[in-house]
């Protein structure tokens, strides 16, 4: 047993050790357990101010049409807060940054501005095309709880007001508050019309039109600090509709559980420890579980879960341990396998998913991606060959688009929807996207990829 | 008043709103959504359309309509310096022409939208139905337009193309562009075949349809098959879309590029679809020889000014 404690020491960071001796001395060195997990579920350097750091977290984004004011209302939102000590006020021409857009007045980049509420803490997304709400979904990098859908009551909704819909659902947000910006500049009659529209046409989308929240103001007159009805109060509506009606992304501890494996090393006398963080659900001590991954598919239990020192009767999504597991050899256990509950997920080596082939500019080909690609595979902290084909077959994709593909891996892994995966190709990343679902594992000629069959 | 209630009512679905609302605040008010659901005009247009007629839906529908091009014309003025990166190409064949065109707009999200296809469409119906009134016997002809001739064009019913990008304006909000255009009419045993990038899912034959993309593709070829082999003229659509060939190439004077992949000779690259063969030997396999091909690509810088394209309108090939 005392040979599996350093191991485990030396698998945290320095920093998150320094921070538990400190708690352990501390006057809370009762509770330390817990707070050392604690904080080794939620790393505290990505929030923004010290005092926050027990916010639960939101990512919000706007949507809507080049003219209605998304940059505005996003100006009014962090000078608002920042009057509340809530956030950096942020003008209309900083947030809309490259010089060639101020002089049309129009969001080109994707822009990343944080906030935050007395209740959460809020990453507001806004890009200016579909293309770069994709690309931020496939590569992960901010998914969105909900969205702000921004029309101008003097316009209504425009005819490519639908295309901002279907990008919503395509990115998978369940959640839109709708703000109608200009409210000052029309009378009540046009305001109710406007509303009922929006909520029609959410209904249309297979969003909830009836309960989704419906904001009146103007994000110009509460950028100018107008007191009444449609300037700064407004905006505040906005916000708490934001705190109340998006719900707060929960780690999912009810689900079979997932630990992917980071190391493993062997513990003289006990047996095969794994290390890892657990991505979902609940691991209890004695759970039956699959050790799954290159090709293997291995039966076991778990004898002791370990979180640093402390030997615990479970353990949840998000915390870091070390799995004592029951008759399985040291060989037999590679990084990047994966640990779940019994017959909750399985092995395959053909998944779909969608995938974002990178711009020559942003250091990706030159030549576009035909079907039967083979390269490696990159995700999480393993590797395979892989070959990709492109849906359908006979399509090609041009460096800087987006498709959907069908990945065959050369050896049986485990993916679950939502994990990322990248193409390398001459050490430099081509390519990345992410998988939606997995599929029936297809026959390997001769063990060659070019070989395989992909029906697609 | 009972016969304008049923009107009213079967015009729009927002019943919730005229139930219960007797008085004349009501009526105006499912005036004002009528018309907004009917015609598709901004509330405010449609609120100053119903002020000016008594709200008369009928009447101020009628002026709408005829307001549309002067407010579409006020809407493209004031945003015609802010740039259009984004866009689509349309490309049309039927039979022995071609129309290739390249319309701008400021977001990606009015490209996908069907107003603006609808419109790309409308533009390769315009340029194939001028190259039809185009008299020419040698074998291959090529007209360039710019953005200045496109927006002169003049449509059947005698307003010119500029006026239809005023209305399109008027509708989205955004700025749009025509930016060139390119109409190929090939004459003999010359064939022409089109493609655009990337394709539509369930694709049959695409002549006479107007294909849509983000790049486009017109080939001249001389072939010796009856038959069309649809698949293969759509891969060679396909390697110039991708590959970005200059020039064709002559087998006895181009030598192939050291470096394979720095190839700019359309029959010396790698072909796509097997990269064991050139793009010269699969062209000989299949007794075809390109004669002329062109390659849009949206929002590119261009290279070949359209003038030049232009001056060389008359070139014909042997």
């Amino acid at each position: 047993m005392s040979g599996l404690l350093p191991k485990l020491w030396r698998q945290s960071e320095v920093g998150l050790v320094r921070r538990i001796r400190q708690s352990l001395i501390g006057p809370g060195a009762s509770q330390s357990r817990w707070t050392g997990t604690r904080l080794l579920a939620t790393s505290a350097d990505k929030n923004p101010a010290p005092g926050l750091r027990e916010l639960p977290h939101c990512n919000v984004g706007t949507i809507g049409h080049v003219d209605h004011g998304k940059t505005t209302l996003t100006a009014a939102i962090t000078k608002i807060q920042s009057q509340k000590g809530l956030a950096e006020y942020l003008s209309y021409d900083q947030i809309d940054r490259a010089p060639e857009e101020k002089a049309r007045g129009i969001t080109i980049n994707a822009c990343h501005i944080g906030y935050s509420t007395t209740e959460r803490t809020y990453a507001h997304t806004d890009c200016p095309g579909h293309a770069d709400y994709i690309k931020n979904m496939i590569s992960g990098a901010s998914q969105m709880d909900g969205a702000i859908l921004v029309v101008a009551a003097t316009d209504g909704q425009m005819p490519q007001t639908r295309e901002h819909l279907l990008l919503a659902k395509q990115v998978g947000i369940q959640r839109i508050i709708v703000f109608i910006n200009k409210a000052d500049l029309v009378d009540q009659e046009v305001l109710e019309l406007v509303e009922i529209e929006m909520r029609e046409m959410l209904s249309d989308f297979g969003f909830d039109g009836v309960n989704s929240p419906v904001i009146c103001g103007s994000a110009l007159l509460a950028l100018r600090d107008d007191k009444s009805e449609f300037g700064v109060p407004s905006i505040e509506k906005l916000l708490e509709q934001c705190d109340s009606y998006i719900p707060t992304p929960q780690r999912d501890i009810v689900s079979p559980f997932i630990l992917p494996i980071d190391n493993a090393f062997t513990v003289p006398g006990r047996g095969t420890v794994v290390v890892g963080t657990i991505k979902r659900g609940t691991i209890p001590r004695n759970a039956d579980a699959d050790l799954l991954g290159f090709n293997q598919n291995l039966k076991t239990s778990i004898s002791d879960i370990q979180i640093f020192r402390k030997s615990v009767p479970q353990a949840q999504a998000g915390e870091n341990v070390g799995a004592l597991l029951r008759g399985i050899k040291i060989s037999a256990v590679e990084r990047g396998m994966l640990l779940c509950a019994t017959g909750s997920e399985d092995i395959s080596n053909h998944f779909e998913g969608s995938m974002y082939l990178l711009s020559r500019a942003e250091g990706g080909r030159v030549k576009p991606m035909l079907s039967k690609y083979i390269q490696q595979l990159f995700s999480q902290t393993w590797n395979v060959p892989a070959r990709i084909d492109i849906v359908p077959s006979e399509a090609m994709l041009m460096p800087g688009e987006h498709g959907q593909v069908r990945v065959t891996l050369l050896r049986k892994m485990v993916m679950t929807p939502g994990q990322a995966f990248t193409i390398r190709e001459n050490g430099a990343t081509v390519a990345t996207g992410m998988v939606t679902q997995r599929l029936r594992s297809l026959d390997l000629p001769k063990n060659k990829l070019s070989k395989v069959l992909v029906d697609c | 008043m009972l016969f304008q209630r049923i009107f009213t009512r079967a015009l729009h679905s927002t019943r919730q709103l005229y139930a219960g609302s007797g008085g004349s605040g009501g009526l105006e008010k499912s005036a004002l959504a009528a018309l907004r659901k009917k015609t598709g005009y901004t509330f405010a247009n449609c609120k100053k359309a119903l002020e000016k007629h008594n709200n008369d839906v009928g009447l101020a529908e009628k002026w709408l309509h005829e307001q549309a091009q002067t407010l579409g014309w006020s809407k493209a003025t004031k945003v015609a310096d802010r740039a259009t990166a984004q866009g689509l190409i349309g490309v049309l064949i039927r039979g022995n022409r071609g129309a290739m065109v390249e319309l701008n707009c400021e977001t990606d999200f009015v490209a996908r939208n069907d107003t603006f296809k609808r419109f790309v469409d409308h533009v390769a119906r315009m340029c194939l139905h001028y190259t039809d009134l185009t008299d020419f016997d040698g074998d291959l002809w090529k007209l360039g337009f710019d953005s200045d001739a496109l927006r002169n064009l003049r449509t059947e019913e005698g307003r010119t193309l500029g006026d239809h990008l005023a209305l399109l304006i008027g509708a989205i909000g955004e700025n749009a562009t025509i930016r060139r255009a390119l109409c190929f009419k090939a004459n003999n045993d010359l064939r022409l075949v089109g493609y655009a990038h990337p394709a539509p899912t369930n694709v049959g034959s695409t002549e006479g349809i107007t294909q849509v993309g983000k790049y486009g593709a017109i080939v001249a070829y001389r072939s010796t098959h009856t038959l069309l082999d649809f698949e293969f003229h759509k891969s060679i659509c396909q390697q110039i879309v991708g590959m970005k060939p200059t020039k064709i190439g002559e087998y006895d004077k181009d030598k192939p590029a050291e470096n394979k992949d720095d190839e700019t000779c359309l029959i010396h690259q790698e072909y796509l679809l097997d990269a064991d063969k050139t793009v010269g030997e699969v062209l000989q396999e299949y007794n075809c020889e390109i004669v002329d091909y062109h390659r849009f690509e949206c929002g590119e810088q261009t290279e070949r000014s359209l003038e030049a394209i232009i001056r060389s309108q008359h070139q014909s090939s042997n």
